[in-house]
């Protein structure tokens, strides 16, 4: 039984890769356009900002939390910039919808920490509430960023593209702190067991309260870098991108259960969604069937995620007695 | 044979009596019902026409489609889950129902079996999104709020796309004329959809509270453990509610479509908030365990108040996304405090 | 005990008249012990002797009433764990406190990372494999520092948490049941480690129900009962048999009422073969109708585990169930109560009770078609006169049996719900697992009558308790459990007197290898 459910555990946490590998096939096959290394490059640029908002989700949910008002959280940061911090030079811009979408993190971090209030309902009931004062402010009005913002699009460093760039500077940073300082390995073991976490001395409530404010942060900076490449936000902005970094996440391997996965598994989840969307523009798929693909591939990997989880447990059931007098 | 009498634990009355009454009406049954009453006396002088018989008749006409979808809900929180895929449900049922009976390109155009054929389709359509989302909390060990997270992205977008196969415009219109009449017409002066929403209600409220699915519903959602112990049939439990909802949702559907008088396929989109809210602001607990339907009626009612009197107040699409937002979180909160009085109590 | 010895140095640590009272009742009764450097105390009782609270009181969870204690001759009186493990106690506990998601280098530094400078918060890599490699060398763990703990087993995962302690250089280790889970090979490795704590000056409380453990490693040993010092001494002036006597001792007789049946011929439940990986292995017996079969075994032993499975809670990899001589295949606890079982678990709060709901609507939860009316709907007055009518059977007061939240009962009350919504199904096998934990005497009382009631009426009982009296009071056989295998068989000898041999009983829980005889518990079986 044991060495069949060890069997089951690495194909369904092998699903991601070899799904990839089918995918870049078959989507290799339908278009010649597809495997060019320009159309790699596209894809990369394309999920910067995704990865982003996935690198915060995956604090959280590493916590064993979740978020559903980052989406939200991007169009609110975008039109306060864009309304009441025009002429300002980029990086004031960047550090303002930074600093705003943290504090909308420490919001949601407090009432969950708090009050108790489970996170899928205090973010749902944010995610109207932030898209509604985001629309309120900008009367629903299509909102446009000056050049200084989006010029950047157009700017690369040493040859690498300010997207991919910022990508990795969050990447760098999120993988550094989650993998070589005390807190991130602790958000580690609050996630695995926060009973466990309590009795260790662990600051438990704060390293919660850290990962909403990350979360909230990386919505900023997703935020920023799209607006950077689209130029203009709509009421539309950020609809449903949470369940995109959501889904990056776990299809990386990050479990909604907390205390498992990594930012480069999240990175790899991003780059997988973003290779189904760009493969099905690529082959002219019909554009209707775009959210269905999306919300199957989330399926996926949440009943990956599941049923991994169920088999874990089940592995580390606790014995009275040795297994075998080995 | 002396029986050792029952030792009640009454810490509550150790408390300070002002953090008591709070606490009594905070957990008492009708507290909703105070709610609506405060509320309609706080925006009366602003809106004073909430008190008229056209608007009255309004609320309740507004509530009935809510409530159906709400019960349904219910029963979900109940068992301790949440199915945020009803939205997109009573959309799908809205597009297929609308595909099976329309008179253009109908699949059963003209038949007299076409409205029937055509609700029949739609319950059909609630009761299997509402399987999907059952076997998968239970067989795939996924949480609620993301499987169906996933459907409701999945069909809201499968709803869309159907209706491009069935239709040149937006949404599926010409729906024969006794469909229609749902809406419109009435038995001895009682509309049709109040019939069909009172008789959902006591269904559902007979279920819940006499029927030995009900009282599985509860054991479930108290403490799943306990009830396996018992001999409850914990996955078919569920499995049972999440289709409980998903039906409800379609009923939701043909009462919507029949007073468009159109199949939309984004006809759900927008009532996400108060169907949750007006359940959680009823009473009914998202910690499981907890919820009767004449608390959602009242919670139901608490919403359409709220939605109608700010749609008098002229108040825009945004201004109502944060104050339901606001509500949610609200009720959620008043929900944390009175599972937390309770576990003190 | 210390007597005996040349007081050259202070003992490292000694405890004196600690007494301790929980809600009123005095689980301690004056316990002192004392600990040298370098040398291992064994802390022997059964189960409610007060091990633990003293233990506790050690590390910081609790604090006496009264009482002293002195480490290294200073006061010490912790008033958290934290500030016990600062003073030098270091507690291994039974369930290892370590976070499987992570490397084993990280679970030693979890709560206070070194860093690579006071400004920047990155942990410093180097310094924490280097302390890790040295504190595995220090329990003899050959792996790698960054291995994470997922893939170690558990005698190894075990090793990690002595290293953990080891981290903190602490005066006194204490390890509660260390050897549970551990393979022979695994206990010698972990053995010859404690031998080389104490060479280095470590003072080590060892707590265990297995004796001959006991005598392995510890240099002294202290046996508790009933919250008191019972006796103890060198392990050179002691046996396993006289420190059994020593905690089985005689304790405050309760009455049990008599029963006037015998049981039946036929067999109600026969379970064979029933083994399952790492939980139990070859279990075979059989109750008769009419019948009380106690079921013996310390904490850990399996009972529980035995009991789910034939409940169809748990599975089990082999074996055969059968019900009054229909077979069980496969069972699920509807099957189970179909074929006529009933089971009250260890934990009624988590497992045995709807604490939010009435005394009726938990009693009627097991047997609803019973109090079904028209249209299958739940007749509410059927419910109340139903559960009236069996709280008066388990004598409860009947008053509030429809508008009290079973919550608000005490202990014994919930108990007797427990077993009235149990009854009602008429139970043909009715699994008792410690149906009188935390309850008090007039409820235990009435659990013993309700007991004897059943069995009157043909039922038979399989009653798992750890406590031995319950056990020698109620049972017309009795089946030791010891890791998952049944260790001895013992039969009511007739006549008067406790009709049992409590020693041997107990001998055969604790697992000493005289009755481990595989024949002779097939002949009882």
């Amino acid at each position: 039984m044991k060495i069949g459910s060890r069997l089951l555990l690495l194909l369904l946490q092998n699903a991601p890769y070899v799904l990839f590998v089918v995918l870049l096939v078959a989507f290799g096959l339908m278009s010649d356009r597809f495997l060019a290394v320009a159309n790699f490059r596209n894809i990369i640029i394309q999920a910067a900002p995704i990865a982003i908002l996935a690198i915060g989700m995956t604090f959280v949910l590493l916590i064993a939390h979740i978020d559903l008002s980052v989406g939200a959280s991007m169009y609110l940061t975008a039109s306060v910039l864009a309304l009441y911090f025009t002429g300002v030079p980029w990086p004031v811009g960047l550090a303002a919808v930074a600093v705003g979408g943290a504090m909308i993190g420490l919001v949601n971090g407090l009432v969950v920490t708090r009050l108790g209030v489970a996170s899928f309902i205090v973010t749902l009931a944010m995610l109207f509430i932030l898209r509604g004062i985001a629309m309120w402010l900008s009367n629903t009005r299509m909102l446009m960023f000056p050049d200084a913002i989006t010029d950047l699009n157009r700017t690369a460093l040493l040859g690498i593209p300010s997207a991919i760039l910022a990508f990795l500077v969050v990447f760098a940073l999120a993988w550094v702190v989650l993998h070589q300082t005390p807190f991130g390995r602790q958000v580690y073991a609050v996630g695995e067991d926060p009973e466990a976490a309590r009795k260790a001395g662990l600051p438990v409530e704060r390293i919660t309260l850290a990962c909403f404010v990350i979360a909230g942060l990386c919505a900023g900076i997703g935020g920023f870098v799209t607006i950077s490449q689209i130029g203009a936000v709509g009421p539309k902005y950020g609809d449903q991108v949470e369940f995109a970094a959501i889904a990056a996440s776990v299809l990386g391997g990050v479990s909604l259960f907390g205390g498992r996965g990594s930012v480069a598994g999240t990175v790899f989840g991003a780059i997988l969604i973003k290779t189904v969307q760009n493969g099905l523009n690529i082959i002219n798929a019909d554009p209707y069937i775009y959210p269905l693909v999306t919300a199957a591939i989330i399926f996926l990997a949440v009943a990956i995620d599941g049923l991994r989880t169920r088999i874990l447990e089940r592995l580390e059931q606790r014995t009275i007695r040795p297994l075998s007098e080995a | 044979m002396t029986a050792v009498p029952p030792v009640d634990v009454e810490r509550a009355r150790a408390r300070p009596t002002g953090h008591l009454r709070l606490a009594r009406l905070v957990l008492s049954e009708y507290f909703t019902l105070v709610l609506c009453a405060l509320y309609l006396a706080a925006v009366y002088p602003f809106v004073p026409e909430m008190l008229t018989a056209e608007v009255a008749a309004n609320v309740l006409s507004d509530m009935m489609p809510l409530l159906v979808v709400a019960i349904g809900q219910t029963f979900v929180l109940v068992i301790a889950g949440i199915d945020l895929s009803v939205t997109a449900i009573i959309s799908m049922a809205a597009v297929v129902g609308a595909s099976v009976m329309t008179g253009t390109g109908g699949y059963l155009a003209g038949s007299p079996l076409a409205v029937p054929g055509a609700i029949l389709a739609m319950l059909l359509v609630g009761l299997a999104i509402g399987a999907i989302n059952g076997l998968s909390v239970t067989r795939l060990n996924m949480p609620s709020f993301i499987v169906t997270l996933a459907t409701r992205m999945f069909f809201a977008g499968a709803a869309i796309w159907y209706t491009t196969f069935h239709s040149a415009s937006s949404s599926i219109a010409d729906l024969p004329a006794g469909f229609t009449a749902i809406a419109e017409g009435d038995v001895l002066g009682v509309p049709v959809t109040v019939l069909i929403a009172v008789a959902v209600a006591v269904a559902a409220h007979l279920t819940l509270s006499r029927s030995r699915l009900g009282r599985h519903i509860y054991a479930v959602g108290a403490n799943p453990k306990a009830a396996r112990i018992s001999g409850v049939p914990v996955a078919r439990t569920i499995l049972i509610t999440f289709m409980i909802s998903g039906a409800c949702a379609a009923i939701t559907s043909v009462m919507y479509v029949s007073r468009m008088q159109t199949g939309s396929p984004i006809v759900g989109e927008n009532i996400l908030l108060d169907v949750i809210g007006a359940v959680v602001i009823g009473g009914t607990s998202l910690f499981g365990g907890k919820g009767k339907v004449l608390w959602t009626v009242f919670g139901v009612l608490f919403l359409v108040l709220l939605d109608t009197s700010m749609k008098l107040l002229g108040a825009s699409l945004f201004a109502i996304f944060i104050i339901k937002g606001g509500v949610i979180l609200l009720a959620a909160m008043i929900d944390t405090l009175r599972h937390r009085l309770m576990a003190t109590r | 005990m210390t007597d005996s010895h040349p007081a050259r140095t202070p003992p490292l640590l000694e405890v004196a008249g600690l007494t301790k009272s929980f809600f009123g009742v005095r689980v301690l009764h004056g316990i002192g012990y004392s600990l040298r450097a370098g040398e291992a105390l064994g802390l022997v009782g059964e189960n409610g002797s007060g091990k633990s609270t003293t233990m506790n009181i050690l590390g910081g969870v609790h604090q006496p009433d009264g009482g002293a204690m002195l480490l290294d001759s200073a006061p010490y009186a912790p008033a958290g764990p934290g500030e016990a493990i600062r003073a030098g106690i270091a507690f291994i506990h039974q369930e290892l406190n370590l976070f499987p998601n992570l490397t084993i280098e990280e679970n030693l530094f979890i709560d206070g990372f070194p860093r690579r400078s006071r400004l920047i918060p990155l942990i410093d890599r180097a310094a924490i494999r280097r302390r890790t490699e040295d504190l595995l060398a220090q329990v003899n763990l050959d792996l790698k520092p960054g291995t994470p703990v997922a893939r170690l087993s558990q005698g190894e995962r075990q090793l990690v948490e002595i290293a953990k302690a080891l981290g903190r250089s602490p005066k006194v280790i204490i390890f509660d049941e260390p050897t549970t889970s551990l393979t022979r090979r695994e206990v010698d490795r972990l053995f010859a480690i404690i031998a080389r704590l104490k060479a280095r000056g470590i003072g080590i409380i060892y707590i265990s129900h297995a004796l001959e453990d006991v005598m392995t490693v510890c240099d002294h040993v202290t046996v508790l009962r009933d919250g008191a010092l019972a006796g103890g001494g060198r392990r050179q002036d002691l046996s396993v048999p006289a420190i059994i006597a020593m905690m089985v001792g005689r304790s405050i007789d309760t009455v049990f009422p008599p029963r006037t049946v015998r049981p039946r011929a036929e067999e109600a439940l026969v379970v064979e073969d029933l083994s399952q990986p790492g939980v139990a292995e070859a279990i075979s017996f059989s109750i008769r109708a009419g019948e009380v079969l106690g079921l013996a075994g310390l904490m850990g032993s399996g009972r529980s585990e035995l009991a789910r499975m034939i409940f169809g809670l748990d599975r089990f990899a082999r074996g055969r169930i059968s019900v009054a001589g229909r077979p069980l295949e496969n069972p699920t606890p509807i099957t189970a109560m179909e074929a006529g079982i009933a089971f009250l678990t260890e934990d009624r709060r988590s497992e045995g009770l709807l604490m939010g709901f009435s005394v009726a609507e938990n009693m009627v939860l097991t047997s609803l078609p019973a109090v079904a009316g028209a249209l299958g709907l739940v007749d509410g007055r059927k419910v109340v006169d139903t559960a009236v009518s069996m709280a008066r059977t388990v004598h409860l007061s009947t008053e509030k049996v429809s508008d009290t939240l079973v919550k608000h009962l005490s202990g014994g009350n919930q108990q007797k719900v427990v077993i009235g919504k149990w009854l009602l199904r008429q139970p043909a096998v009715f699994i008792l697992d410690e149906p009188t934990r935390g309850i008090d005497v007039g409820a235990k009382q009435e659990v013993y009558r309700i007991i004897n009631q059943l069995v009157e009426r043909g039922s038979a009982v399989l009653l798992i308790s750890s406590e031995i009296e319950e056990l020698i009071g109620l049972s017309d056989r009795i089946l030791t459990l010891c890791r998952g295998e049944l260790t001895g068989g013992f039969e009511r000898s007739p006549g008067p007197g406790p009709g049992f041999d409590r020693e041997a009983i107990m001998t055969a829980a604790t697992g000493v290898a005289v009755a481990r005889t595989r024949t002779g518990t097939r002949d009882v079986a």
